[in-house]
């Protein structure tokens, strides 16, 4: 199919500095736990967006010198001529696909720890950090200044020789320049603080020397928070960033405007929980208001009209894109041939982020399996090999997230035939109710992109309405039977603190209630209810809220020292937080029920047993464990047996999902994900082996 | 109990659309084909009956191409005990189809005689008729219930504005299936492998007469006037339409 000609401003070329784009797609800079480190990892994983379509590609934050060390959390770094040799390959990579390369130059100040190198950051003033705790910085001195702004200018010749197109003096985020640029951060009275000229002083100095360095040959990027959200202290739209675009705009080559500051950056990078998409747009519009350069920008864009409308709205000339080019790095390619359907859109659960706040891990995807593993497992989103065993018949039982990802991939991999096969009415498993949870309604997109790749897959068939037991299974008729029935919250209280039940807790009483039972079931729960969290993410959190917006009385108690501590790291605590108190949600933290009873629960403090406290309540809601949905999988292992399934003709039996083992939805789909593509494999039912990165000895090298 | 399932493999249009040369018919490459829905149902209520009657067979006839077994092979899968396809490799109109159809019902001696309402791709709920014209036997069209008796069935048909006419008729007779009549039943890998072996008789079309209607152009209408495009954002779409039903229903 051709691109609708609606969408064509959105493929029209345009100038930065001494680069063209070839089209208005940008991936701005954001984290994969690749760095400079893995470099294989970090060049495919940013290749199969320039393959996909986008125009220009940056790496993640880059730290320009060792004193601007993030570890625990991976950043790109352009510290030495190794450096050049491993980021190179990801420049190349790209050219080779037409895209530009960019470099996002970062020097944290007091957020980078520098756990690594030991090195002391350097910043405006003398304040520990508001992000990473127990970080203090060393206060700058003219000379300081002289030399950070020269780490600049030698990581831009670095980066041009790296081979990248653009290079970035990076602010945002409560970053070195927009710290001088922000009395939060800079408190000087030398010419430096103060008034907004000297604030800026520092900020402009430094674009100017990057731009003489590599100017001729690389677009300067700037990347500024234009609101912080903190009143007088934080950097202001009007007082600050207007004036400071106008002060720098000849030098500057391009805009990258956002919003926030590092503490609280998930008002930028918006869970779709609290924000809809194009947030950030009257921002951005704001800045291009008073700039000549072209300006872009973030906004969780997925839908191409959307986007239309933001350039024709005067607000944004480049469309950048975090999180949707992670769900769908074929983002721009797909809105080109016309194949809108097949986009998978970003969710906005923020999983991706998390694994960055977590420090380390590689970034993961709810709706993209192939994200981070382009590289070491050599998957690629949107291309499939035909399965060596492709002329094996397929049952799945249960069409869950992990299940429909699985019949999805196996349909793709030619399988003769795949019956995707489910006991409710319709496909999605528990995000079929999940999304159902206040603000998380974008969360159905993992349903319906599978549900309509599915219906367009012609050897797929799905059959709702058919439970299928032991005996169906057995004789079925498919030479592979996959298992994928999921889980359910323990209705007595089994738990992760005491690794016991909770005495009289019991789901079927009327008084009593698990979250499927209240949000699939419809069962009713009282006025006054008390929710038992020992789980730590959204679900108890998410009921809370539910539930006290229909006007309960809600407690919420949990075991640990934080309601949902998961939600700090996909950037939704300090709003739920927000959410939850206004709503006059009680709660209660390091208690766990010792007695639960019709009318009333006990609880302790985890540290001090013997310290008892009373709870009259009508409801109880356990949201204590997920226990995987076994029983199927069991009768078919333990009782029917292996050999009576394969003398059925059955020659391979597996499970996947939350039947395995409960966990996040995007493991649950990389798990079905993972199953299909390697469902000829020697033995499916292990994981063939990724390749690693990593430095292998030579022992003659060895030093004595 | 002899149940003939009259099937068609029917066209599927994509989102888009190009027509053939001669503007007389669709591309075949923009056609996806499948079973017509009404006759899963139709399939499945002969079924139903057989297994009531304890006996007897269900046989599903088509006139098509050797692609149309496809479909017909669905119905085996279902339960369905064999197939008889009518060889035909050009579109026919529903009178010739009818003709074909009734050949193959006359050799069969069948106690009842089920078609869908109407095929998905044509819309012209002419083939039951015409079959029950031609085999000189009765004909209920839009049906939604049956209870057989001896020599005669008892059969709802669905009417207007949710009315029901409940009718008598003597068998054998021609019945055309209403979608919803029953909930169709799903065809195991197990039961889809073995309608592989299951016989489909293939059989030369006698006189089909002459074609009683011939299509002169096939086109996408132009877009009507009077439509009032919404622009804006979804809240904005949203009260707008909010505004729209309130006027209508003012």
């Amino acid at each position: 199919m051709a691109r609708d000609p609606k969408y064509d401003i959105l493929f029209e070329p345009i100038q930065i500095g001494p680069k063209t784009m070839k089209n208005r797609f940008y991936q701005i800079p954001h984290c994969n736990g690749f760095g400079s480190e893995k470099p294989l990892n970090q060049a495919y994983f940013r290749a199969m967006k320039a393959e996909g379509g986008y125009a220009a590609v940056c790496t993640e934050y880059c730290s320009i010198h060792p004193e601007s060390d993030d570890t625990h959390r991976v950043s790109a770094r352009l510290w030495d001529d190794d450096d050049i040799k491993n980021l190179g390959l990801m420049c190349d990579m790209l050219h080779e696909h037409g895209a530009l390369a960019a470099a996002e130059l970062w020097y944290g100040g007091p957020h980078a720890p520098c756990m690594e190198t030991r090195c002391v950051p350097r910043a405006p003033s003398q304040i520990p950090s508001d992000f990473e705790h127990l970080t203090y910085p060393k206060e700058m001195d003219k000379d300081d200044i002289r030399e950070v702004q020269g780490f600049y200018v030698e990581a831009a010749k670095r980066a041009r020789e790296a081979g990248f197109d653009i290079v970035y003096v990076y602010g945002s985020h409560s970053y070195l320049p927009q710290q001088f640029l922000t009395p939060y951060y800079n408190r000087r009275t030398d010419e430096y603080g103060g008034s907004f000229e000297n604030r800026a002083r520092f900020w402009r100095e430094t674009i100017e020397q990057v731009k003489d360095a590599v100017g001729d040959d690389c677009a300067i990027a700037v990347r500024m928070s234009t609101d912080m959200f903190m009143g007088e202290a934080g950097t202001q739209l009007e007082r600050d960033c207007l004036p400071f675009v106008e002060l720098v705009d000849d030098i500057v080559d391009v805009w990258d405007i956002n919003v926030s500051g590092i503490s609280e950056w998930g008002e930028d990078a918006t869970p779709s929980r609290f924000y809809p998409s194009g947030r950030l747009l009257p921002w951005q519009k704001a800045v291009k208001g008073v700039s000549k350069k072209p300006v872009l920008g973030v906004g969780r864009f997925t839908s191409p009209d959307l986007m239309v409308e933001a350039i024709n709205d005067g607000a944004l000339d480049i469309i950048a894109t975090c999180r949707p080019s992670i769900s769908d790095p074929w983002l721009p390619r797909k809105i080109d041939e016309g194949r809108l359907d097949d986009i998978r859109e970003c969710i906005g659960c923020n999983i991706c982020i998390s694994r960055w706040e977590i420090g380390g891990p590689p970034l993961i995807c709810t709706q993209n399996a192939t994200a981070g593993e382009e590289y070491r497992r050599g998957w690629h989103p949107e291309r499939f090999e035909q399965a060596a065993n492709a002329d094996n018949d397929v049952l799945i039982v249960g069409a869950g997230p992990a299940g429909m990802e699985c019949a999805r991939v196996l349909g793709e991999r030619g399988m003769r035939r795949v019956h995707l096969v489910e006991g409710q009415d319709d496909m999605g498993g528990i995000m079929r109710w999940i999304p159902q949870f206040p603000g998380l309604g974008e969360w159905a997109r993992v349903v319906n992109y599978r549900k309509i790749q599915i219906d367009k897959l012609k050897n797929v068939e799905f059959i709702p309405n058919t439970r299928l037991d032991a005996e169906g299974v057995k004789t079925y008729g498919a030479e592979i039977v996959i298992v994928a029935t999921g889980g359910y919250w323990a209705t007595d209280g089994l738990n992760g603190c005491t690794h016991d039940t909770i005495p009289g807790a019991d789901a079927s009483q009327s008084w009593c209630a698990t979250p499927e039972q209240i949000m699939a079931e419809g069962k009713a729960v009282g006025d006054k209810v008390l929710i038992v969290d020992n789980d730590g993410y959204f679900t108890g959190v998410s009921l809370a809220e539910k539930l006290a917006e229909e006007g309960k009385q809600v407690t919420l108690m949990t075991h640990l020292g934080h309601i949902a501590p998961y939600m700090h790291f996909t950037l939704e605590a300090p709003n739920m937080h927000r959410k939850l108190h206004k709503l006059k949600v009680e709660i209660v933290t390091y208690q766990i029920p010792t007695q639960i009873s019709e009318g009333g629960v006990t609880s302790a403090h985890v540290y001090d047993e013997e310290h008892l406290t009373e709870w009259a309540v009508d409801s109880v809601v356990l949201v204590t464990q997920r226990r995987s949905n076994e029983a199927l999988y069991r009768e078919l292992k333990d009782s029917v047996g292996i050999d009576a399934l394969q003398s059925e003709g059955i020659s391979g039996f597996y499970r996947i999902g939350d039947c395995v083992a409960p966990r996040l939805v995007a493991d649950c789909i990389f798990d079905g994900h993972r199953l299909a593509r390697e469902i000829d494999s020697d033995n499916p039912e292990v994981p063939l082996p990724f390749k690693r990165e990593r430095h292998v000895i030579e022992r003659e090298a060895v030093p004595a | 109990m002899k149940v003939l399932v009259a099937v068609k493999q029917v066209a599927i249009l994509g989102d888009e659309v190009e027509f053939t040369e001669d503007d007389r018919d669709v591309d075949p490459d923009y056609l996806d084909y499948a079973l017509n829905e009404w006759d899963s149902y139709a399939t499945e209520e002969a079924l139903r009956l057989v297994e009531a009657a304890g006996s007897g067979e269900v046989v599903v006839i088509s006139v098509g191409d050797e692609d149309a077994e496809d479909s017909m092979r669905r119905c085996l899968a279902m339960g369905a005990d064999r197939g008889i396809r009518v060889e035909s490799v050009r579109t026919l109109d529903p009178i010739q189809v009818a003709r074909a159809l009734a050949e193959v019902v006359r050799s069969e001696s069948p106690d009842l005689v089920f078609a869908g309402v109407q095929s998905s791709d044509s819309v012209q709920a002419a083939t039951g008729g015409a079959l029950a014209g031609l085999l000189d036997m009765p004909l209920v069209a839009v049906v939604t219930k049956i209870e057989l008796g001896d020599g005669k069935a008892t059969v709802n048909r669905e009417l207007e504005g949710g009315l029901v006419d409940v009718v008598e008729v003597d068998t054998p007779a021609v019945i055309t299936i209403q979608t919803g009549i029953n909930e169709p039943r799903y065809a195991t890998l197990r039961a889809i492998k073995q309608a592989e072996d299951k016989e489909i008789d293939v059989r030369q079309p006698g006189d089909l007469g002459p074609q009683a209607q011939r299509v002169r152009r096939m086109f996408v209408p132009p877009k009507g006037e009077g439509a009032e495009m919404l622009d804006g954002g979804a809240a904005e779409v949203a009260q707008r339409i909010k505004e729209l039903v309130e006027e209508k229903m003012a």
